[in-house]
């Protein structure tokens, strides 16, 4: 196998690698701005400079040939190398800045370069905390500055598009977001405009920068130059708690960080996953972090009056306690026969939920679950933006949930005398109109107060993807989970040791003014109020963590077969095969 | 004002993309197509071209932007790129650069009131052996330049005398001179 | 080294002395496509494309665009055919300071040089051929196309050359303004026409060229030698001038001489021969204070170590400079150095393409700092700080704009310190 030295320490490797990566895939470390691993490497930053050379080796005998102290002889390349475009070859010496003066010397210079045009505004720059270029300058840059006359000056806070504000003095011409619109995006909006130390990235003139990817570019700007319109200058990146979660905007089911403080979600980012969506994630699915902080059902409410089949919650729905509105349910279940009793699953719902409903209404006797799939022709790009606009269909239909048409729903609702259904709008969807809620007593386990949710009699507050632990199966049958990045009501960072905590998380009390109450939602997973309500009816479920469901799925349910937690964690997710679905 | 292509302009496009095996290296001819045309390539010079070649707008300004001779805004009808790089700098490049703003009553990199006339400093020319010198509407050299030779050529252009291509001898081989009817 | 030269003897041979021999039926009258059509026809001279890259492998036609590499042996790195498109991309960008010599074939002796180009198309299987010419040059551009045009239609270019079967096309590519398309990957990038990027190499041009294709790129007058090469053979062409150095060369000389202009002359002329007798001598007598031999990049050498310097590869290596485009600017004891070296400073930070760090940056600060020194407000301590940046942009780049903006500033300041210094006060602290 061919082998390279790199710092004394010899590794083997097979096939074509770039030495940049390979030494970053070691756990060592170069330093470096433009290059990306999903995008071409223009090796222009001059930053991951290393020396490299080659072991001689007799042409003949292809012994290696050795000096005077017996050790094997290296010819070294005349030039130090960009290691992101180097070819690792056998036999090769490679020394970092670990073991290298030169390489030291050559680093801290490209840093020194790239820091004279560079504002020195770090104290008030968004990407303070989370900068490449700020990280790297505290580890391998020079310790003062020997530029004494002036610095260019460029244009700055340019809306490049509705999402992303670019300070063009920031901006060290690493082209990533270039090469994003060139080579990842494919919209090909940006540029780079001048020449010499007056480039700039840029749209063309009048042109916005309205990619749906746009905000990606914001991601991997190693520097602030680019930074979100939406998220600038709220929060500092080190009072800020960095969560897994998912993205449910559609059902591609993209992997992102839920970015919090003080229990409000503030950003979402892409997370990684080489098998769903690599580094990147659509714009659209950034903006959810408000469905997560804003209009959200907190404690249970009813409805007094008969104002039925309405949507004016203001006067009609009034807050209540747990304990009554699970009573209420109780004693509207124990009222109505079975049979006109629905029980509607959601798409919009985690595996869980759906699982949790199915069970309890066969626990109870009632007609199974069915659900209606959320689908907008054309909305898919082939990329990461899906027809499927929910982000659990498939884990409906791998759950063996009746899969109806919108007529057949609507059809469904007007025989019902009670409707019992997961988090779900098919108000806002158009299938159904406040009106059709006339008749039935409808029950929703409902995250935000939608259409649906104000046209409920009776409302249960769920908790939401930022709020819980649950799984979600997307487009390709590929099940993964999500964490709690917010706290409710009832749970607690400190004690829950899937979450995250956080320097203010830490460090604060209900009593300091960074801590709001109101942030923590009251509202519970659809499994516990479920489980609160079998009590009730005297059936025998009771789930108290998701962790359970799956447990329960994963050895009694075919399609689930051998899933855990853990599994989908280790996996980057388990692919779920469909066909299992029949059996 | 609206800009197009006329239908021997297009014609023209067409022959120059049959040059080469792709659209985009035809980005720089149609370019000086358009500016010899419009006079400059503007903002939405360059959204002609690459709506012309269906390629990204991004890629037409970026590319208008890198390359100096393109005049990103409308410039006035005479422009004096006056050299002042190494030899015509050592060689009075800067006097003639000076006479020519006090002259004209512009600093360079400006156009005068009336339109006629933009003044630039630019970089060598490759005219090194005739300095000082100035190129005309990135278009004829005019060498060694003195502020009365300076003087002649803008009153020249004042009226509507276009400055002649000066074809100058190889100084050990006077033949050379003799092929000033190439142009 | 070589002895030189009886120079007033010499008899031209890229711009011979023949009145308008830039007329393509002139051009024949005198011999010429001659080479081109040996070259194609006469099989047993030259059986294959190999033996014409070995002719001229062998006549060490070293590179005149600056690089100063052997022609033949560049040729000789294009992969073996394989059915695709090939290309040759004749370098006529000619945009470093001081150089102003491919203009004059492009006007005398257009032929010459498209013979060149259609022989090297032929020794290394070359589809179509593309000439680009500095935008600047719109004469000479003009020039150029007219001379294409009429070689088309005599059947030099195009399909089935001569009834060999060998068939190239030929395409004139205007530049529009960027020193750094000279630069050979940056030559590709403004032919696919995209910002003038150089490229990171490996890949080279032979094996990855224009639109990924095997391409070499050839200067012109290079180019243009290699018909005399195939007509009178590579050992009389090793005979003229210089022995490591071979060939005609372009002298381009500008200053403060008093006949500056292109001459040709052998390689490996004196450089004091070349001011004093062949441009006539310095202005007003006044004594040489510096010369920069081969356009702008080049570190200058001082005027008082000129004797036995000639302008060849080896001479002037040994002499501490190089033979770059044989572009000699030539200084007087009144010119300000300071300002010189600002002036090459502020073309090189003018014409960096912004592409990768050192140089984006580098080039900037060597102006600004000599912009300070030049206003009387630089301290002794920039002139090391200069050395410094300098050091910290050579090798470091992807081309090597970097290097030629970095030598002028190493060498202009070393061997003419104590103007610099004249110009700076003395330093009262250090640098950080």
């Amino acid at each position: 196998m061919a082998e390279i030295i790199i710092d004394g320490i010899t590794y083997e490797f097979e096939g074509q690698h770039k030495l940049l990566q390979f030494i970053l895939d070691q756990g060592k470390e170069v330093p470096f701005f433009c290059y990306h691993p999903s995008m071409s490497a223009p090796a222009n930053c001059r930053q991951c400079m290393v020396k490299v050379g080659q072991y001689v080796k007799d042409r003949e005998t292809g012994a290696y040939q050795l000096d005077d102290q017996g050790n094997r002889e290296v010819r070294w390349f005349p030039k130090l190398q960009t290691s992101c475009t180097l070819d690792m070859t056998d036999g090769m010496v490679v020394h970092t800045q670990e073991t290298d003066t030169l390489v030291q010397r050559a680093q801290k210079d490209t840093l020194e370069f790239i820091l004279i045009n560079h504002p020195l505004d770090c104290p008030i720059c968004d990407q303070a905390g989370e900068c490449p270029l700020q990280i790297q300058t505290y580890k391998y840059g020079p310790e003062g500055s020997r530029f004494e006359v002036k610095k260019v000056h460029k244009p700055k806070r340019i809306e490049l598009g509705p999402r992303v504000i670019l300070d063009a003095e920031r901006c060290i011409n690493c082209t990533r977001c270039v090469r994003f619109t060139d080579e990842i995006s494919k919209t090909n909006q940006l540029t780079i405009t001048r020449r010499g130390d007056k480039n700039y990235p840029i749209t063309a003139p009048g042109e916005v920068f309205d990619d749906p990817y746009s905000m990606n570019t914001v991601d991997i700007c190693p520097v602030g130059a680019l930074t979100a319109a939406d998220f600038r200058f709220k929060a500092r990146v080190w009072e800020m708690n960095q969560t897994p979660g998912l993205d449910i905007t559609n059902g591609k089911g993209v992997n992102v960080d839920l970015w919090t403080r003080d229990n409000l979600v503030l950003r979402i980012t892409p997370r990684f996953n080489p098998d769903v969506n690599d580094h990147w994630m659509a714009d659209q699915g950034r903006d959810v972090y408000r469905l997560y902080n804003e209009n959200r059902v907190s404690r249970p409410s009813i409805r007094l009056e008969d104002t039925k089949g309405s949507m004016d919650d203001g006067v009609a729905q009034v807050k209540t306690s747990w304990t009554n509105a699970l009573d209420t349910l109780a004693e509207v279940l124990h009222e109505n026969k079975a049979s006109t009793i629905l029980t509607i699953g959601s798409p919009y719902a985690s595996v869980e939920e759906n699982y949790a409903l199915q069970k309890f209404s066969s626990l109870k006797g009632l007609p199974s679950p069915f659900f209606t799939p959320h689908i907008l022709e054309g909305s898919g790009d082939g990329f990461l933006l899906t027809d499927d606009q929910a982000p659990n269909t498939e884990g409906c239909r791998l759950l063996g949930l009746e899969e109806i048409d919108t007529e057949e729903y609507k059809k469904r609702i007007k025989g019902a005398s009670v409707v019992l259904m997961l988090n779900d709008d098919p108000i806002g969807r158009d299938i159904l109109k406040a009106s059709d809620f006339k008749k039935p007593f409808v029950v929703v386990f409902a995250t935000n107060h939608t259409d649906t949710a104000k046209a409920a009699d009776l409302l249960i507050p769920t908790t939401c993807a930022a709020e819980h632990t649950a799984s979600y199966v997307n487009v390709e049958g590929r099940i993964q989970r999500t964490f709690p990045a917010k706290e409710t009501r009832y749970t607690n960072r400190r004690l829950d040791l899937e979450m995250s905590e956080g320097r203010l998380d830490r460090y604060g009390t209900t009593f300091d003014n960074w801590v709001t109450e109101e942030n923590r939602i009251d509202c519970k997973p659809t499994w516990v109020s479920l489980s609160e309500l079998s009590q009730r009816l005297g059936i025998p479920f009771s789930f108290e963590h998701a962790r359970e469901l799956v447990a329960e799925l994963s050895s009694q349910h075919p399609a689930f077969e051998g899933i855990s937690f853990e599994k989908m964690d280790e996996e980057r997710g388990i692919l779920l095969r469909r066909a299992e679905l029949t059996t | 004002m609206e800009y197009s292509f006329s239908k021997d302009d297009l014609a023209k496009i067409d022959e120059i993309k049959s040059r080469y095996p792709e659209v985009m290296p035809a980005t720089l001819p149609v370019l000086w197509l358009a500016q010899d045309k419009f006079g400059h390539v503007n903002e939405e010079v360059q959204k002609l071209v690459a709506e012309t070649l269906d390629l990204p707008v991004s890629h037409v300004h970026g590319v208008a932007e890198f390359y100096t001779q393109y005049y990103k805004k409308e410039m006035g009808k005479f422009v004096l790129d006056v050299c002042t790089c190494l030899s015509c700098h050592i060689g009075g490049g800067y006097d003639i650069l000076k006479h020519l703003e006090k002259t004209l009553g512009i600093k360079a990199g400006g156009t005068t009131n009336d339109g006629l006339f933009s003044l630039q400093e630019v970089e060598c020319l490759g005219a090194c052996g005739y300095a000082p010198m100035m190129q005309i509407n990135n278009d004829v050299f005019v060498n060694h330049l003195t502020p009365e030779k300076t003087d002649q050529v803008v009153e020249g252009l004042r009226k509507g005398k276009y400055p002649e291509f000066e074809s100058i001898a190889m100084p050990l081989n006077p033949n050379t001179s003799a092929s000033k009817e190439t142009v | 080294m070589s002895t030189p030269l009886d120079w007033k003897g010499y008899e031209p041979v890229l711009i011979p002395k023949i009145s308008g021999l830039h007329q393509i039926d002139i051009y024949e009258k005198n011999g010429g496509y001659e080479s081109l059509r040996e070259v194609l026809l006469n099989k047993t001279k030259w059986p294959d494309a190999v033996s014409v890259v070995n002719e001229v492998k062998e006549a060490n036609i070293r590179g005149r665009g600056g690089a100063g590499f052997n022609a033949g042996l560049k040729w000789s790195f294009m992969p073996p055919v394989d059915g695709g498109p090939r290309y040759l991309a004749c370098n006529g960008d000619e945009s470093e300071p001081g150089t102003f010599k491919d203009r004059k074939i492009f006007e005398y002796n257009p032929h010459l040089f498209i013979e060149g180009a259609l022989i090297a198309a032929y020794a290394m299987s070359i589809s179509t051929v593309y000439v680009y010419i500095r935008g600047e040059y719109r004469s000479f551009i003009q020039m150029m196309e007219k001379a294409v045009s009429d070689a088309y239609a005599k059947g030099y270019i195009g399909k089935n050359i001569l009834g060999s079967g060998f068939s190239t096309e030929m395409v004139v590519h205007s530049g529009a303004g960027a020193y750094i398309c000279g630069e050979e990957t940056s030559l590709l990038e403004s032919l696919e026409g995209k910002r003038g990027y150089p490229r990171v190499k490996p890949p080279f041009p032979a094996q990855r060229g224009l639109w990924g294709r095997p391409t070499t790129i050839n200067n012109i007058e290079t180019l243009a030698n290699v018909p005399l090469v195939i007509k009178n053979g590579a050992s009389w062409f090793k005979t003229i001038g210089a022995e490591t150095h071979p060939g005609p060369v372009l002298y381009g000389i500008s200053g403060h001489v008093n006949r500056p202009g292109v001459y040709e002359l052998p390689s490996g002329m004196p450089i004091l021969t070349l001011i004093q007798d062949v441009a006539g001598g310095m202005r007003n007598g006044k004594r040489i204070k510096a010369v920069i031999p081969g356009g702008s990049s080049t570190p200058v050498l001082r005027g008082d170590a000129l004797e036995g310097v000639n302008m060849d590869a080896d001479s002037l290596r040994q002499a501490g400079s190089m033979m770059g485009t044989a572009g000699m600017v030539i200084m007087d004891e009144d010119t300000d150095m300071v300002e010189v070296l600002w002036r090459i400073s502020k073309f090189y930070h003018h014409e960096s393409c912004g592409q990768c760090t050192p140089c984006r940056e580098g080039t900037g600060w060597l102006e600004k700092i000599l912009d300070k020194i030049m206003h009387g407000d630089g301290e002794t301590r920039d002139l090391d700080l200069l050395l410094d940046v300098t050091t910290q942009m050579e090798g470091r780049t992807i081309c090597a704009l970097a290097d030629a903006a970095a030598w002028p500033v190493r060498y202009t300041i070393s061997r003419f310190r104590e103007e610099f210094e004249a110009r700076c006060r003395k330093s009262v602290y250090a640098l950080a």
